[in-house]
């Protein structure tokens, strides 16, 4: 694939790729700060935002890291789609940079585990067919936050997560394209161009299986929102599983393979499985399809008495919401909230509000949302990486009304 | 007090700022170079630009932190500790190193 710029010498390349002489390396260098200009996300204005996500709105972000990065609560807004500058950032490998990429329209991606493997550039891609199409993109550590044993990893609480129109093509197009299948295949398996080559596939790759029945709605994404899939987001063009958490949504995608088996990467293998505390391995499941989850975004701390407006945002994962109940006593009673807003099928969210009568005092406001016959726990699903969270308990809200 | 008081201690703070210089000197080697999260991490005070993982002087760990993940790994940092890439006193000194100084 594309040869990426890097300045780091040879000998911490070959560290990475596990032939290191660890000790040539020490007894040539002095004890002096090392210099690499390797970096692309140092902090480039006074807003603190990192040079590749200079666009974003500031106020709308907590900033976890240079690298990681979720909406506030709030700021998912209430028009369903929620505002690019406002979606939240979780890149595995740096960004791609446009120099890396080069000429977008000439993006390549290849196809293999088809009757005719073949190679497609974006340009190519574009004028074979056409599709619009809105989906949550979640990170399987949203409320990763909630966890008491305090998993490593960015402490995300809900803004991990977005609706997003997405424009590409559909990935059975493309199979058709390509003569279809040519037989047992029981994955998609995407694999991003992202890796930055001095570091080893096995251990860095982003490469994501999930099952082949995600052929049936998945596309390859070329605009997020009306506008050219940025490269933060994974530009120029990225696999959209529907429904699945954010990890199988592989950015700069540079290869689909209809395959046997599940990748061999450690992305695959060992990361993002929802194994229990103290455990983990390949046996236990990988972070696939969403649970069905919602929560509250207004109001977040206080209100006047009176009539008081409940919204948020529900969704079903794979599954359509078929209903939301709000609580306003920390669950012992629930009542039906009612959808709002366009229903952008059963991949996006949906808004619901619920109007309550509320006098001054305490409340504890929760939302559980219900999708193919089945609802929100109440309690988190303990897990060691924190992935995974729908309780609808330490998603609630406590409020003070005056 | 005695004269010779104050030469015992400031024998011995000047010793021990001296082990402290020692420490963060041994912190910055492994950093740079037996551990190589350099390759990785942007940290200022090791000279570091790397941009695999996060902006360690934005993060600004604390020392356990550092430690835990150092020890573990996460997505494509390495697991020095499990995997046996770096000794307990070595993740030790690293992760030292890494909270006094990301930030700096
Ligand atoms: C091969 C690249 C690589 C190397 C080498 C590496 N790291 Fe990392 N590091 C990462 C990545 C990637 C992450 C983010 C992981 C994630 O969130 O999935 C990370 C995360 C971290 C974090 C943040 C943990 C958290 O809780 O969010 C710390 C602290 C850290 N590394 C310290 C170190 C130290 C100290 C070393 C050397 C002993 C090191 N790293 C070596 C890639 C690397």
């Amino acid at each position: 694939m594309k040869k990426r710029k890097s300045n780091i010498n040879p000998s911490r390349r070959k560290f990475l790729t596990g032939s290191a002489t660890v000790a040539g390396v020490a007894a040539a260098s002095a004890l002096v700060p090392i210099k690499v200009s390797y970096a692309n996300h140092t902090a480039s204005d006074a807003k603190g935002l990192p040079g590749f996500i200079k666009w974003k709105k500031r106020s709308s972000l907590i900033i976890h890291s240079d690298k990681t990065m979720e909406t506030h609560r709030e700021a998912i807004g209430s028009s369903v789609i929620t505002p690019i500058r406002h979606i939240y950032i979780r890149n595995n490998m740096p960004t791609m940079t446009d120099a890396q990429i080069g000429k977008k329209s000439q993006w390549k991606l290849k196809v293999e585990g088809v009757k005719n493997p073949k190679t497609f550039t974006l340009s190519q891609l574009q004028n074979l067919g056409r599709t619009t199409m809105a989906t949550v993109l979640q990170c399987s550590g949203n409320g990763r936050g909630f966890f008491p044993h305090k998993p490593r990893g960015s402490q995300w609480k809900t803004g991990a997560a977005a609706c997003v129109m997405w424009t590409g093509i559909p990935l059975s197009t493309v199979i058709k394209a390509c003569g279809g299948l040519s037989g047992g295949a029981k994955y998609v398996t995407a694999t991003g161009s992202d890796m930055p080559s001095n570091l080893d596939p096995k251990k860095a790759l982003v490469e994501r299986s999930v099952p082949v029945k995600v052929k049936k709605d998945a596309m390859l994404a070329w605009e997020m929102n009306g506008v050219a899939l940025p490269n933060a987001h994974g530009g120029p063009l990225r696999f959209i599983p529907p429904g699945y958490f954010g990890i199988n949504n592989v950015k700069h995608c540079g290869k689909i393979a209809f395959t046997k088996d599940q990748s061999q990467v450690k992305y695959m293998k060992k990361s993002y499985r929802i194994s229990p505390i103290g455990k983990k391995g390949s046996q236990y499941p990988s972070c696939w399809e969403m649970p069905v989850k919602s929560w509250i975004t207004s109001p977040m701390k206080r209100s006047s008495s009176g009539n008081v407006s409940i919204s948020g945002v529900a969704f079903g994962g794979t599954r359509k919401v078929s209903s939301v109940s709000v609580s306003t006593d920390g669950g012992k009673n629930w009542k039906k909230a009612k959808l709002i807003g366009p229903d952008l099928g059963k991949f996006a969210w949906r808004q619901f509000v619920f109007n309550a009568k509320l006098k001054p005092g305490k409340y504890n406001i929760a939302s559980k949302a219900s999708a193919g016959g089945k609802s929100q726990p109440k309690l988190r699903m303990e897990n060691r990486r924190g992935y995974a969270h729908n309780g609808w308990r330490d998603h609630s809200l406590n409020i003070s009304v005056s | 007090m005695s004269a010779n008081f104050y030469k015992i201690l400031t024998i011995l703070v000047l010793f021990s700022s001296a082990a402290i210089a020692d420490e963060n000197a041994k912190g910055m080697k492994l950093f740079n170079e037996k551990a190589m999260c350099a390759t990785c991490h942007t940290m200022k005070a090791a000279g570091s630009k790397g941009n695999v993982g996060p902006n360690l002087d934005t993060l600004k760990p604390t020392v356990a932190q550092v430690k835990d993940i150092v020890t573990h790994g996460l997505g494509a940092m390495p697991a020095f500790g499990e995997d046996g890439l770096l000794t307990p006193e070595e993740i030790d000194t690293v992760s030292i190193y890494v909270a006094k100084n990301a930030g700096k």
